[in-house]
């Protein structure tokens, strides 16, 4: 006898992966048993699904891995966020002291002392010459260089989320630390372009 | 669900570039084989996938957990396919791994290459569907998600992609 209504083919594809209660699993069961057309619908799934499972994984060439980790952005969403564990109230109050210690320098150039590297304010400031011998040290260290011009290390720096800006040639980088810049640049090479890290 | 990879996804979030590199390697082989079946093209396949991790790179600030990280990647690799599938270029899909055992070498590539040339053969949407649950091992749960269909739907699709692929298969061999 056939069975005058077909399940859905849902049912037939829970059927074939055993996923009815049993009184309804019976009754596609029987329901199978006598109709050739349903019969044939999870026959030829179920020879699908063998092929499909049959297959394995393909692997992504070599090649392509190494492109595409080379070829990652800098995130735009590092632009202006903090880095590391600072919270937002504490870069503000940092900020504010360095426009303080800028001020302050500004005023300390201005007035003839061009040569000197200052500190002021509680911020401190460090920077190297290229030539070695000439290092000047404040508070922290900054010897660090980095390869293109300044506008290019400055903007390459603020596209990964620091306050950096160019002044008298050189990059100026505030609210970081010595090692996060030099993480930041290292993909940039050697070079002849100052960078200066402030740091409170 | 716990997802295995929110540590890493936190710390990506954050642009901590080693850990999206490691989130790479923990999926690019998954989500190639997901771009070629469906694609049938390595070439193509590979161009999907480096712009799939390039967006889900951008993209993580606006993931906020609310599905696995997988099941997000994905996504974002099925839209890129079908990107790539736009401006499609005919070519065979060309790089499979070798098989583990050589003397398997010649029956394994004729399978999958008949079975590409079905796939092939598919509509999109049971192409994506069985690719997913029968290849890769997904769940109605995640397919639905990513494909954005009821549970219902999902395995409407890929009872009927199983049976179309059966049918097709059935018909290359018949014809050769």
């Amino acid at each position: 006898m056939v069975a005058e209504t077909h399940p859905h083919e849902i049912e037939l594809f829970e059927y074939a992966e055993d996923e009815l209660p049993e009184a309804r699993r019976e009754e596609i069961a029987a329901h199978l048993a006598t109709c050739s057309v349903c019969a044939e619908q999870v026959r030829q799934a179920a020879t699908g699904r063998e092929a499909l499972r049959e297959t394995t994984l393909l692997e992504l060439p070599q090649g392509r891995h190494e492109e595409i980790l080379r070829n990652l952005p800098e995130p735009e969403r590092s632009r202006n966020e903090p880095r590391g564990f600072f919270s937002k109230q504490l870069l503000a109050g940092i900020a504010a002291l360095l426009v303080v210690a800028a001020l302050a320098a500004v005023l300390v150039k201005t007035g003839g002392n061009s040569g000197m590297e200052s500190s002021a304010g509680g911020a401190a400031e460090a920077t190297a010459t290229s030539g070695g011998g000439g290092k000047t040290e404040n508070a922290q260290a900054a010897d660090l260089f980095a390869g293109g011009s300044a506008e290019v290390v400055a903007a390459d720096l603020q596209r990964k989320g620091f306050d950096a800006s160019v002044q008298q040639d050189r990059v100026v980088v505030h609210g970081a630390t010595k090692a996060q810049v030099r993480e930041a640049l290292a993909d940039r090479g050697p070079g002849d372009v100052e960078v200066v890290v402030k740091n409170p | 669900m716990e997802d295995p990879d929110a540590p890493l996804v936190e710390r990506a979030r954050r642009g901590d570039r080693w850990a999206f590199e490691q989130l790479v390697e923990r999926h690019q082989n998954r989500l190639f084989t997901l771009a070629a079946r469906t694609l049938g093209s390595a070439d193509e396949a590979a161009d999907a996938v480096q712009e799939a991790f390039i967006r889900a790179w951008l993209g993580l600030p606006r993931f906020r957990g609310g599905s696995l990280f997988s099941t997000w990647l994905y996504r974002i690799g099925v839209n890129a396919a079908h990107d790539q599938r736009l401006k499609r270029r005919a070519e065979p899909l060309d790089e499979v791994r070798e098989p583990a055992d050589p003397q398997d070498s010649f029956h394994v590539s004729e399978l999958s290459s008949a079975l590409q040339n079905a796939l092939n053969q598919l509509d999109e949407d049971y192409r994506v569907a069985v690719v997913l649950y029968d290849v890769l091992g997904c769940s109605y749960t995640e397919i639905a998600e990513l494909t954005e269909v009821a549970e219902g739907t999902v395995k409407s699709r890929i009872f009927r992609g199983r049976s179309r692929l059966a049918e097709l298969l059935g018909t290359r061999t018949a014809e050769e």
